[in-house]
């Protein structure tokens, strides 16, 4: 389910190198004789003089700081290995004058656009008097009559418009395709021109590019405006598919740049006619939603009913215009390719004016006078659905055989009017960079366009994309085919290239930006809670790979136990808590699972994943540096399945220290740099209740069974050693390896930031920071009780009577029943966290119908 | 005539419902020969959200939503209406416009009635058009015959060959099946003569509405006993919207009460909408009374 997949490219766009005895393809760079046209003369000499090895070194460091960004485009469900959106580092440049005339045809087929919609959803005139045979709407499934009627309170409806562009064999710009729902790539457009301008940055400075900031200037002033009409202090959300939608990147990228949150349908509730967002303060209003889904999921009351990505009853608030929506629901419908077919004459009757930039001919099937001539030249043609509504298939004419052909022929005459066919256009070639030198490549540039107080505005550059292979027959719908390009566009004066200043009036609300949606603050907590569990586990067996691997291996009797401790600290059971004797004594193929088994829940690398994706979906708050440490953990990791490919490996601990330096690197940015808002303070909870978790039943599997004194003090010196707090146990206690001194160091010392009680006096502390809901709890709330009930517990502990072997049992009972229970209260007190401040909605149900009528 | 409509729609959940978002197509319109002359809408527990509405098809729609707890809901309708009796099908039924003539005129649509009334003969959510569907209709029509005449024997073919069995379908039936078994309700005839004759080309819409029901002779009428019904309309070019009652082999006159129409009973579906919670299991229940006044 993808709203915007980018616009494949024909064959010929995408098809074999430059032939220059071709004229089938306009050449950007070159005229007729080989030389290089006037404007881009400039930058294939920068290109020449850097050589191959300097541009090389240039392409690899705008790969590695996309990388860096999480510029990824259609994310797998494997957080390991992100598609890092491609980039070539030669721009697309158009000349002021070539500018002068798609800006201004932009500008008119974005008001054209604007007010196909407002008639096709009201007075339908171009149906009545059949300037658009109806069957091409009616027919339509996009075509979504509960959203007939409804305006926009402003002078255009469609606000965010996308067009792509390609040029024919004389230079002529011909659109192929348009985008009116949800248009994306003018993110991923903004994130190519800060990439370029930092590897190339002497380029950038000289040349005279125009800005890109101004667009997204209007489109925030656009929406503030909009807003306005609705509330004095307008809220404005971005609303997501989440992080399996294609273009997510994107969504959070743009999220951020504009400052507007970044929500799901979840985190969206209509309420008393309203739209609300849920957040840790409870509900927050929502005026302006600037959409990435797709028309039919926006409402599971009166669209798609199975939809996961809407928000019950939104249609109506819109209806009712306490919301709005860009672009409107229903907006779909104009992205029809049938539609393209009859635009020169719908131009003619709602603006009187000839289009300035032309389409790419296109033939409707409903008569029969073009079907007879898509007949006969089906060799030559695209042959597309007419009412397509998300993509969908496409046949190449000349890619079919003779039997093939025949049944697409036979499906377009049992419904000749559900098919358009469209000519091909071959793309003008484009130099890019590859295999060592500039090589020539088919050529598409989406365009965009904003709505503004007095029309229309355009940004002033692009998405250009080009094949990435030389040889490709059909590069489909895959961006991972294709290599986008940032798109310069030359002034000639210079005030264009300036950047736009922020407009004061039309910053958020502080408010609503620092009150983050509970899915936000939820996947937070539980990155903290996936990274402390990641961290224990890890420092545990590097602990005992290093004591098996020492100087003196452990005895028996001390191994088993550590043994048992990593199966309950990994929660991977029965593991080597009911393990036989063979197991222990070969424990390799079960270690090395614990670490590299993915699919298995509690090992090491299934928590980092976890905490990877709790990442992602959090994308937006995540800092420049963060992205980086996250981006060498996921190499780490590589390394660690490579070293592990064939089992254990001869110094197993070795590659585990990369991850637990990353992770402690982590620690330290969110320590360091992070302000500490709900964001920071959630990440915290999750890490503070999960290390007091995870030492208490530390505590528990290492130290409840008595052993041998020797024995007993390698058990308590790998304990020690494995949370850090070994040299300060022999500085403070010399060679006293009491068990007592041991819990007084993790238990019960203030002191050590791994402590039992500093965890529970840092969480107490945290929960005076959080936002109390205004409720009618009497007294303190279940969470704090909790809290003060364990740090009570902890202080009051006989730590002499803890390490008491009971004679009856054989163990420490009085140890292993205290951790029991502190255990079960920290359990409890993350439920409590959980219900206050997470959200539980479960989706809707479809009311049933009943019989009907009788 | 004037008549008064009782219709009420209730439901029971299994657990209670924290949230219900819900549109209803429960209030009635205005058509050439009816007027309705009051209308109240009770919806319990209170809406905190309530909006009166019209649909693309004129139809009148009643949105409310529920932020209360509630294991049942109910909605009330009481309306009052008074129906004309014209000369209306009378002219229609001397209609002299043949089948062959109207496919021509929709073929090359020369004004905007024509071109609007193009979305009847397309497929609807759902009625799909077919060869199996157009070939039960053909035999009622040919080149002699003035349309309305033809359906109006088409209609009669279904009244005779169809048996009224509420207990052989339910709302999600395939065309093909009722027309396979036979058997069904109103609904299903009505939507099986959308299927029939948009196949040979025939505009037609969906009709739902109510039918006054008598009591056999010397009883006293039932509470209850009357039921929403559908029937459906044909296009006439420059003439109007002809309607037909498979169900009862008649042409409306003033017995039958339009509430909504449209492309079929998805497009007027009398309650839909989401709700939050509520259990596994929601049962329904719908009571009809329409009385002379």
């Amino acid at each position: 389910m993808h709203t915007d997949a980018l616009a494949p490219m024909t064959p010929e766009q995408a098809s074999l190198d430059f032939d220059p005895a071709s004229s089938k393809h306009y050449d950007e760079a070159f005229d007729m004789n080989g030389f290089p046209r006037d404007h881009w003369q400039t930058i294939i000499e920068s290109f020449n003089a850097l050589g191959a090895e300097g541009v090389a070194d240039r392409q690899q460091r705008a790969r590695r700081i996309l990388s860096d960004d999480g510029a990824t485009y259609n994310l797998t469900s494997d957080p390991l290995s992100p598609n890092v959106w491609g980039l070539d580092i030669v721009p697309y440049l158009i000349e002021n004058d070539s500018w002068k005339a798609l800006e201004q045809g932009m500008v008119q087929r974005s008001k054209l656009f604007d007010l196909i919609m407002k008639d096709l959803y009201g007075e339908q005139t171009l149906l009545k008097e059949g300037v658009i045979p109806s069957e091409i709407i009616f027919d339509h499934p996009g075509f979504l009559r509960a959203c007939h009627g409804i305006s926009v309170p402003h002078a255009q409806d469609i606000l965010l418009h996308a067009s792509d562009l390609v040029r024919d064999e004389r230079g002529q710009y011909l659109i192929v395709g348009d985008r009116t729902q949800a248009p994306s790539g003018a993110g991923y457009a903004h994130e190519n021109r800060v990439v370029l301008s930092r590897v190339m940055p002497r380029l950038f400075r000289t040349s005279r590019i125009k800005r890109l900031s101004h667009f997204f200037q209007t489109l925030r002033d656009t929406l503030m405006r909009i807003g306005k009409q609705i509330s004095d202090k307008p809220r404005i959300v971005l609303l997501s598919e989440g992080a399996n939608s294609k273009t997510y990147f994107e969504q959070a990228y743009l999220a951020n740049y504009l400052g507007f949150p970044l929500v799901q349908g979840g985190d969206l509730t209509v309420r008393n006619g309203q739209v609300w967002m849920k957040s840790l303060n409870g509900l927050s209003p929502v005026d302006v939603i600037m959409r990435r889904i797709n028309d039919d999921a926006c409402d599971q009351a009166e669209l798609k009913p199975n939809s996961l990505l809407g928000v019950p009853g939104l249609l109506e608030v819109a209806r009712s215009g306490k919301v709005v929506i860009a672009n409107p629901i229903g907006s779909g419908l104009l992205e029809t390719p049938a539609l393209m077919a009859f635009l020169p004459q719908i131009s003619q009757f709602l603006l009187g004016e000839e289009l300035s930039i032309a389409t790419v001919k296109t033939y409707w099937c409903g008569t029969e006078e073009n079907r007879l001539h898509v007949e006969a030249n089906l060799s030559q043609l695209i042959i597309k659905p007419a009412m397509r509504v998300n993509g969908g298939d496409s046949y190449y004419g000349h890619t079919l055989d003779q039997e093939a052909k025949q049944a697409l022929l036979d499906k377009i005459r049992l419904a000749p009017h559900r098919w358009v066919a469209q000519e091909y256009v071959s793309g003008a070639q484009l130099p890019v960079w590859a295999d060592q030198g500039l090589k020539k490549r088919p050529s598409i540039m989406r365009m965009f366009t904003v709505a503004d107080k007095d029309g229309f505005s355009v940004m002033p550059g692009g998405l250009s994309r080009v094949g990435s292979q030389g040889n490709e027959r059909i590069v489909g719908n895959n961006i991972s085919d294709t290599l986008s390009k940032d798109t310069w566009v030359l002034a000639t004066d210079f005030e264009s290239t300036l950047p736009a200043g922020m407009d004061s009036s039309s910053v958020q609300d502080i408010a609503l930006q620092s009150n983050l949606p509970s899915r936000v603050i939820e996947n937070l907590f539980w990155f903290g809670r996936y990274m402390e569990r990641a961290e224990v586990s890890l420092r545990l067996m590097r602990t005992f790979f290093k004591q098996m691997n020492g100087v003196e291996p452990l005895p028996k009797e001390s191994r088993d136990i550590l043994l048992k401790a990593i199966s309950l600290q990994t929660g991977c059971l029965p593991g080597f808590v009911q393990g036989d004797s063979s197991m222990f004594e070969e424990p390799n193929d079960e270690l090395a699972s614990l670490i590299c088994d993915g699919a298995r829940p509690g090992t090491i690398k299934s928590n980092l994943n976890a905490m990877l994706a709790c990442g992602e979906q959090v994308k937006e708050m995540l800092s420049a540096d963060t992205r980086i440490i996250l981006n060498d953990l996921r190499a780490h990791i590589h390394q660690v399945d490579r070293a592990y490919a064939n089992g254990l490996p001869e110094l197993p601990e070795e590659s585990l220290d990369n991850l637990v330096t990353s992770i402690l690197a982590l620690s330290g940015l969110n320590h360091e740099s992070m302000l500490r808002g709900p964001d920071w303070m959630f990440q915290e909870l999750g890490r503070r209740t999960e290390r007091a978790l995870q030492t208490a039943k530390l505590l528990k599997s290492t130290l409840t069974e008595p052993l041998a004194s020797m024995q007993q003090s390698l058990v308590l010196e790998s304990v020690l050693l494995s949370v850090e707090a070994l040299i300060s146990f022999r500085r403070r206690y010399r060679n006293r390896n009491r068990v007592a001194y041991g819990l007084d160091l993790l238990m019960a010392d203030r002191t050590n930031p791994r402590s039992l009680i500093y965890q529970t006096e840092q969480l107490r502390k945290y929960l005076e920071e959080l936002p109390r809901n205004e409720s009618s709890e009497l007294g303190l709330s279940p969470e704090k009780r909790m809290i003060i009930k364990s740090l009570n517990d902890i202080q009051l502990a006989d730590l002499e009577m803890l390490a008491h072997v009971d004679e009856i049992d054989g163990e420490r009972s009085a140890l292993s029943d205290f951790m029991t229970q502190l255990t079960e209260q920290l359990e409890r007190f993350t439920s409590h966290i959980s219900d206050k401040y997470f959200d539980h909605a479960a989706g809707p149900q479809q009311l049933v119908p009943g019989h009907g009528e009788y | 005539m004037k008549y008064k409509v009782r219709h009420l729609t209730e439901y029971e959940y299994s657990a209670p419902v924290a949230l219900c978002y819900n549109m209803a197509h429960l209030l009635p319109r205005d058509t050439n020969n009816q007027r309705c002359l009051s209308r109240r809408i009770k919806v319990w527990p209170k809406p905190v959200y309530q909006h009166e509405g019209q649909d693309y098809y004129g139809n009148q729609t009643c949105y409310f939503s529920i932020e209360e707890p509630h294991q049942k809901l109910s909605i009330d309708v009481i309306s009052y209406f008074e129906i004309q009796t014209t000369d209306f099908i009378a002219q229609a039924e001397a209609h002299p416009l043949t089948l062959g003539e109207l496919k021509a005129l929709l073929e090359k649509p020369h004004t905007s009635e024509l071109r609007m009334a193009k979305e009847f003969i397309l497929n609807s959510p759902q009625v799909r058009c077919s060869e199996q569907l157009a070939e039960y209709a053909r035999d009622c029509f040919s080149d002699e015959i003035p349309m309305i005449q033809g359906v109006k024997a088409f209609m009669h073919k279904v009244f005779t060959e169809f048996n009224f069995d509420p207990t052989s379908t339910t709302v999600a039936t395939p065309l093909e099946q009722v027309l396979e078994q036979k058997s069904g309700v109103c609904q299903d005839f009505a939507h099986l003569s959308l299927g029939c004759l948009r196949s040979l080309g025939i505009p037609t819409r969906y009709m739902s509405g109510y039918l006054e029901t008598l009591p056999p002779p010397g009883q006293e009428k039932l509470t209850g006993a009357d039921a929403s019904h559908a029937w459906f309309a044909v296009f006439v070019p420059d003439f109007g919207w002809v309607e037909f009652d498979p169900t009862n082999d008649i042409m409306p006159t003033d017995q039958h009460i339009v509430t909504a129409f449209g492309r079929d009973y998805a497009d007027v579906t009398p309650l839909q909408g989401v709700i939050f919670e509520g259990g596994d299991s929601q049962t329904l229940s719908v009571s009809v009374d329409v009385q002379r006044v």
